[in-house]
């Protein structure tokens, strides 16, 4: 791809995006999610084969039919109150409707089949600002009509997000499925406390996107996408182990690491709204995750899988690859826990 | 009475003094042997003085140093109890000891690790001056516990032989259930009287004491290897020889009887813990008579007289006869220890045979062990104005006319005699007839080490319960007149005893020993005990904590109920969940009936 | 508190700036003067706490366990030394780090006075202890222990988090300090019920608990020396302490729901010291008496009388030292046979005969011997379940015969008997080894002496 024209999507990509945040029309907003949708699949097909192929034929199908069904709440919101104007949408229906459209887009459960597969069918990169970047978009929206959303909707939509991303990620060796099903369950979380505290939300997302785009970038730069070449990481990169290694186990939540912090302020959150049952099922279907990620880090990090010799030295070469982004992510997305009040001034 | 205090402290401090010194360049030289004897022997010389002055005076004191801590309302200190009991048990037992080192000089000569031994003993010594002037019931488990470690280690000395390892893990676990009954006895005294003070438990209002003094029942059980828990006792004659003669004679076995005889205020108050100690000793001391009558190994048949008459202290206590009981302690300390002694003596003579049956005509070559040897046995037989007699025919004469229970009174005369023929059983094989030895042998007694401590002992086996006997304050009224055949009871049945036993020999001497009667088995199997005891309870108990407790519960119920079922599960459910077939069409299917059943639900219950 | 903190931070630069040669000496030195500041706090003047800041306060229940916490530190530097003599310098380095971290994280945990504080850093010592089970233990099974002791302990936690933003919410703050003054009494409700054993169960987790205790053996068989020793030391006792600590809150719940738990503890006790009778594994031995001396603590700390909270906190400082330093001895075997199994260095007392003598007094120790603080432990725990229940000394009885028993069984098996030849050639042990067993037992010897300062606030 050229990078004029590379640019050229990219740009066309991130101004879908940013419509929908910006709008506050639904047409414009609904062109957003097009623009961005019809703008991404040629990212997916970045290095053309049929994988990447299918993956975008997925991509787009699920997409476009999210939005067809988005664009029927809107106009069935617009029938029963006639306007265009994003406010929360005062009929079940369409608030419904736009629920499912945008937990489809966002690939939670039962909607989220297409997200590993589409996640696995393309490169890296593309995986990356899959997971993180085309979740603004509708998160943004659905935080916009939250109050309006049906609550039983929407929990049993997370519930079972968390527990599909959970169980789907300890069969996998593949690293984008894992990740794939990690976002699944953070999407789970983003939703449950959706309906009590949206802010919590986006700082969820906030540190989701960090901790995935530190993972990913990680990934990236030791161009590993199963479990097998994770292992082979310490013989070239020795550092980068136990970063990989902590950056599993903040996405896991683990106490002293950044990603225990959205779980904290929503289980508080759920707990402050007389929850006790949902916020400890929540908890502890985490521990799958987490498990998968421990799995991770044990090839990565805790073990020493034998190599053959002529790979073993590997670290004496200077990796030429650029990596600005990497040490302010890794420390983001570990670290941030000590600074927690500051970020309840999001509150 | 400065004097009186400061010189038992001197006394405890000195035995202390060795111990200390191992840290320094003495302890590897050659004369720390030597050093630590004569510690011990001064010792004893300076303990006569408040000995002396306790049986002039009658006065007891209670030596309170050194807060330890407060616990709450109760206040722990090391605090010395210096009564009738402890007063005259210090220098008998440092007397004792002294002689037993000196011994052990000889006897362990050839010992690479001989300094250690001493320190060993001098510590097992210690312990037990501790247990005995305790004024606390802590302070006296500090005592308890540390003889029975000691005697741990002592017995486990040649920690090469597997045998004397199992010995001394025997003792130990013996010992270890009658700890429980005193710690069980200890938590009541907490709980119920708030103290560990003897005496303020003695002064205390008491209704129902039956726990804790059947708690210390089984702590002293354990400890002075009473019926049930005796077989530690003849297997701790895996130790060198000076080992058991200490601990058969003034230290460690006795210490069960201390016990009581410490608490006997208590135990006068209740019947039932009397009755109990009664039947409880008279079955040992029948039981344990039996058993000595078949054995060859002539160790073994002194350790199960120690136990008989360790048996016979406890009926002692059980008439509610503490003062005798304290003085056959002493008296039976004297002959106990030169009986193995002299038992060492020749065991070392000749190469370290035990078995009586391979000695005999030991008269010829051992005459001063002989003499010793006969007059120990004599005065353990309780033969008129030996040691022995003084507190054995006092014991039986209490026993005779006091209301007790006829059955264990039965009991006791029966093992009386039965030590007679015992005692003539070691005389005859070892002493008498021809030598059975191997020829090549070549043994003396001519060692100022060996020969000093046994005639030490045999002067004390002759005179020492003479003196005791007189400072013994009585207790109970003594019966002023009886029959005649009570009072020579005691003679009559040791006579009978020797007679029989003779006879016995003589008569069965060229006899072919065809096949071994029932009795016969039960004496020399002693009992079967070791066979059901030893064999069947561990098995069963190792084998439950095998199969239930590890196989059963943990490696089986534990795993599979948690950890194994959970993961099955989650891998079950994760295979259910992520095997997607990638095709479109039907993740469409499924979206559209979720979108459908949402909608219907939503309008409908919504 | 940041006169404690800021050193131990600062030890992670000077592990990394020292000259190679000189880390280990370097840390261990520092170490122990860090100790020393700790030590100043067992001088507790009064009753009240010694409030250091806001977030941080000792008493006179968690400065023994700090002074425990930052004792360890140095011993389990020596410790490791040998078994890390062959990893490259860096990886001696995070080595180091690690276990600097994660006495870093034990010290804010025994101090925090906030509870949730208390669970943030109490779950953030499961991090460099997992990576340290993990990554420097031996066998191939380290993994799988790994996965065992960090679900066993979370799955336990998770519903404590639960339960102290619940009770946050209703009593407005979870700072000891405040709501020791605050009296919640919990009704008995099916809700109080579960929100006891939510609060309790993380704690019987970590203690363990029996039932709960099969991530214990493992991770101490597989764990490197200092791991066993930490474990064992250190954060088995964070059970205790968290118990003590959230009992204020749940009462008087906990008269009624003790009893299971108090039933399952004793019977475990039994159980668990009978499968040390059994084992041939060294290292999984002693990690079962762990296991059963906990046992005696949950049960005292669950009577809940002053007696027994004395009890609890003597018996687990008492146990903090023995077990770390039967691990110790463990290890020094390990490391000359390179094996756990106990009949392969049978006869040690022929060659290492100085060795024999620590075997001996921790062995000692380990069964309670008078006057040992491990006794004052134990005899408080038998004398007040004997005031609460006369049958208890039944099982305590059997378990104090049975300790006794594997305890000697362990000496005899490993000092005892005839050695066998393929030990002929093993090598002397080294000063750093006795010095190190000579450290364990130094303080146990001196706290005999003055038990009071580890008898805790109700003493």
């Amino acid at each position: 791809m050229k990078p004029l024209t590379y640019i050229t999507i990219m740009t066309t990509m991130m101004s879908g995006t940013m419509i929908v945040l910006m709008s506050s029309h639904w047409l414009m907003i609904w062109i957003g999610f097009e623009m961005n949708m019809l703008a991404f699949i040629p990212i997916l097909m970045k290095n053309f084969n049929p994988r990447t192929m299918e993956a975008s034929t997925k991509y787009f199908l699920t997409q476009a039919t999210a939005s067809m069904l988005l664009m029927l709440g809107i106009t069935i919101n617009l029938m029963l109150s006639g306007q265009w104007t994003v406010l929360k949408p005062s009929n079940l229906t369409s608030s419904s409707l736009m629920t499912i459209a945008l937990a489809m887009k966002l690939g939670m459960s039962p909607f989220h089949f297409w997200v590993p597969e589409v996640t696995q069918g393309t490169s890296l990169p593309s995986g990356m600002i899959l997971l993180t970047w085309q979740k603004i978009a509708p998160l943004s929206i659905l935080y916009q009509i939250a109050p309006s959303i049906n609550s039983g909707l929407l929990a049993t939509m997370a519930i079972a997000s968390v527990l599909v991303g959970g169980w789907g990620g300890l069969n996998q060796t593949q690293l984008r499925k894992i990740l794939a099903y990690s976002s699944i369950t953070h999407m789970g979380w983003m939703a449950i406390i959706m309906m009590y505290n949206p802010t919590l939300t986006l700082l969820n997302l906030a540190i989701y996107i960090t901790m995935t785009l530190g993972t990913f970038m990680l990934f990236i730069h030791n161009s590993s996408t199963t479990t097998l070449s994770l292992s082979h990481t310490w013989n070239k990169l020795p550092l980068m182990t136990s970063m990989i290694l902590m950056l599993m186990l903040s996405l896991g939540g683990l106490p002293p690491l950044s990603g225990f912090v959205p779980k904290w302020m929503i289980i508080q959150e759920l707990t402050k709204n007389d929850m006790i049952i949902l916020p400890m099922f929540m908890a502890m279907s985490a521990l799958l995750n987490l498990h998968f990620y421990m799995r991770l880090s044990y090839t990565t990090t805790l073990t020493m899988f034998p190599s053959t010799n002529n790979m073993k030295m590997k670290w004496q070469f200077e990796s030429m690859k650029k990596t600005v982004l990497l040490p302010p992510l890794i420390i983001l997305s570990t670290m941030l826990l000590p600074v927690t009040p500051m970020m309840i001034i999001l509150d | 009475m400065n004097l009186f205090t400061s010189s038992v402290i001197t006394t405890l401090l000195m035995l202390t003094m060795p111990i200390m010194l191992a840290s320094t360049s003495i302890y590897k030289s050659k004369l720390y042997p030597e050093y630590v004897k004569t510690t011990t022997s001064y010792a004893f010389v300076i303990s006569t003085v408040p000995m002396m002055m306790f049986i002039y005076s009658g006065q007891e004191m209670i030596i309170s140093n050194w807060h330890w801590m407060t616990i709450q309302s109760v206040k722990l200190s090391l605090s010395f109890k210096l009564d009738h009991f402890s007063m005259i048990f210090m220098p008998v037992a440092l007397f004792i000891t002294w002689s037993i080192m000196e011994f052990s000089m000889w006897y362990m000569n050839s010992d690479p690790y001989i300094n250690k031994f001493f320190k060993y003993l001098l510590m097992f010594l210690v312990t037990m001056m501790i247990l005995v002037t305790a004024n606390n019931l802590f302070q006296l488990f500090i005592g308890w516990e540390g003889v029975g470690i000691m005697s741990f280690l002592l017995i486990g000395w040649w920690y090469g032989r597997s045998d004397a390892n199992t010995a001394a893990l025997q003792a130990i676990l013996y010992n270890r259930i009658g700890d429980v009954g005193l710690i069980m006895a200890m938590a009541w005294f907490l709980t119920n009287l708030n103290t560990w003070d003897l005496q303020q438990i003695f002064m205390a209002d008491h209704n129902n004491l039956n726990m804790p003094l059947l708690g210390l029942l089984l702590a002293a059980a354990g400890k002075s290897a009473q019926f049930g828990l005796h077989p530690w006792l003849p297997s701790a004659m895996e130790g060198p020889t000076p080992v058991s003669a200490l601990l058969h004679s003034s230290t460690m076995v006795v210490a069960g009887v201390f016990l009581l005889i410490r608490f006997h205020p208590l135990i006068e108050q209740s019947a039932m813990t009397q009755t109990a100690i009664l039947c409880l000793g008279a079955t040992t001391t029948l039981f344990t008579a039996i058993c000595a009558l078949t054995q060859n190994d002539i160790k073994k048949i002194i350790a199960f007289s120690t136990s008989s008459q360790l048996g016979l202290m406890m009926v002692t206590i059980g008439i509610n006869q503490p003062y005798l009981a304290f003085l056959h302690i002493c008296t039976h300390a004297f002959f106990k220890a030169m009986l193995f002694m002299c038992s060492g003596s020749i065991i070392h003579s000749l190469n370290d045979e035990q078995h009586i049956r391979k000695m005999g005509g030991l008269f010829k070559m051992l005459p001063l062990t002989t003499t010793s040897l006969v007059v120990g046995s004599l005065a353990l037989t309780g033969m008129p104005f030996l040691t022995g007699f003084y507190s054995k025919d006092p014991i039986i004469e209490t026993a005779n006319t006091s209301y007790t229970n006829a059955w264990a009174l039965m009991l006791t005369l029966t093992a009386t005699s039965m030590t007679a023929a015992y005692s003539t059983r070691i005389m005859f094989f070892t002493l008498l007839g021809q030598p059975r030895s191997n020829p090549t042998v070549m043994s003396s007694e001519n060692n100022p080490l060996l020969i000093n401590s046994i005639k030490r002992l045999l002067v004390g086996s002759i005179f020492a319960g003479y003196l005791m006997f007189y400072s013994i304050p009585p207790t109970t009224v003594p019966q002023t007149t009886m029959p005649h055949y009570l009072k020579l009871t005691a003679l009559v049945v040791t006579l009978l005893g020797f007679i029989v036993a003779l006879e016995l020999t003589t008569t069965s001497h060229k006899l072919k020993f065809k096949y071994t009667s029932n009795l016969f088995k039960f004496s020399s199997l002693l009992g079967y005990f070791p066979a059901i005891i030893h064999r069947f309870m561990p098995s069963i108990g190792l084998s439950t904590s095998q199969k239930l407790a590890f196989t059963l519960m943990d490696s089986t119920w534990l795993e599979n109920v948690l950890p194994k079922s959970i993961s099955y599960f989650h891998m079950k459910s994760s295979t259910i969940i992520s095997n997607q077939k990638g095709l479109i069409k039907l993740y469409f299917l499924s979206f559209m009936i979720t979108l459908a059943l949402a909608l219907t639900m939503i309008k409908y219950h919504g | 508190m940041l006169k404690i903190i800021i050193p131990t931070i600062m030890l992670m630069p000077l592990t990394w700036m020292s000259k190679p040669n000189m880390i280990w000496i370097n840390t261990t030195a520092y170490s122990l003067l860090i100790n020393l500041i700790t030590l100043s706090f067992l001088n507790q003047s009064n009753d009240n706490n010694l409030n250091l800041s806001l977030l941080f306060s000792t008493d006179s229940l968690s400065t023994p366990l700090l002074a425990l916490t930052t004792w360890l530190l140095p011993l389990m530097l020596m410790a490791s030394q040998h078994h890390l003599s062959k990893e490259p310098l860096t990886r001696k380095k995070l080595y180091i780090t690690m276990l600097i971290s994660l006495q870093l994280l034990l010290i804010m945990t025994f101090t925090a006075t906030e509870l949730i504080m208390f669970y943030i850093l109490f779950e953030a010592t499961l991090v460099p202890t997992l990576i340290i089970i993990t990554r420097w233990g031996n066998q191939t099974e380290r993994l799988n222990a790994g996965l065992y002791f960090l679900f066993y302990t979370l799955t336990g936690s998770l519903p404590l988090l639960i339960a102290l933003l619940h009770m946050q919410n209703n009593m407005g703050t979870l700072n000891l300090l405040v709501t020791q003054y605050m009296t919640q009494t919990l009704l008995d409700s099916w809700s109080n019920i579960f929100l006891w054993l939510a609060c309790m169960t993380a704690f019987m987790v970590k203690m363990p608990l029996y039932g709960l205790h099969l991530w214990l053996p493992k991770a101490h068989v597989e764990a490197p020396i200092a791991g066993s020793m930490v474990l064992a030391a250190v954060l088995l006792k964070l059970g205790g302490y968290g118990m003590m600590r959230i009992t204020t809150l749940l009462n008087p719940l906990t008269n009624f729901m003790a009893y299971p738990f108090m039933m399952l503890s004793l019977w475990g006790m039994i159980m668990t010291s009978s499968i040390c009778l059994r084992q041939t594994d060294l290292k999984s031995l002693i990690a079962y008496s762990s296991v059963s001396h906990m046992a005696l603590v949950i049960v005292a700390i669950l009577i809940q009388t002053p007696w027994s909270y004395m009890g609890a906190t003597a018996l687990m400082i008492a146990h903090g030292l023995t077990s770390s330093m039967l691990f110790c001895l463990a290890n020094s075997n390990y490391e000359r046979t390179h094996s756990r199994i106990m009949i392969l260095t049978r006869g040690l007392q022929t060659l290492l005969p100085l060795m024999a003598m620590w075997w001996l007094l921790a062995s000692l120790t380990n069964l309670a011997l008078p006057p040992t603080i491990n006794l004052i432990g134990e005899l408080l725990v038998v004398i007040t379940s004997f005031s609460w229940s006369n049958i208890t000394i039944t099982l305590m009885g059997a378990n104090i015969i049975i300790t006794a028993l594997y305890s000697l069984y362990m000496l005899t098996m490993t000092q005892r008997g005839k050695y066998t030849h393929h030990i002929k050639n093993i090598k002397p042990s080294f000063t750093r080894e006795n010095a190190l067993m000579a450290l364990h037992l130094l303080p146990l010897l001196l706290l005999s002496l003055n038990p009071k300062v580890i008898l805790g606030p109700l003493c």
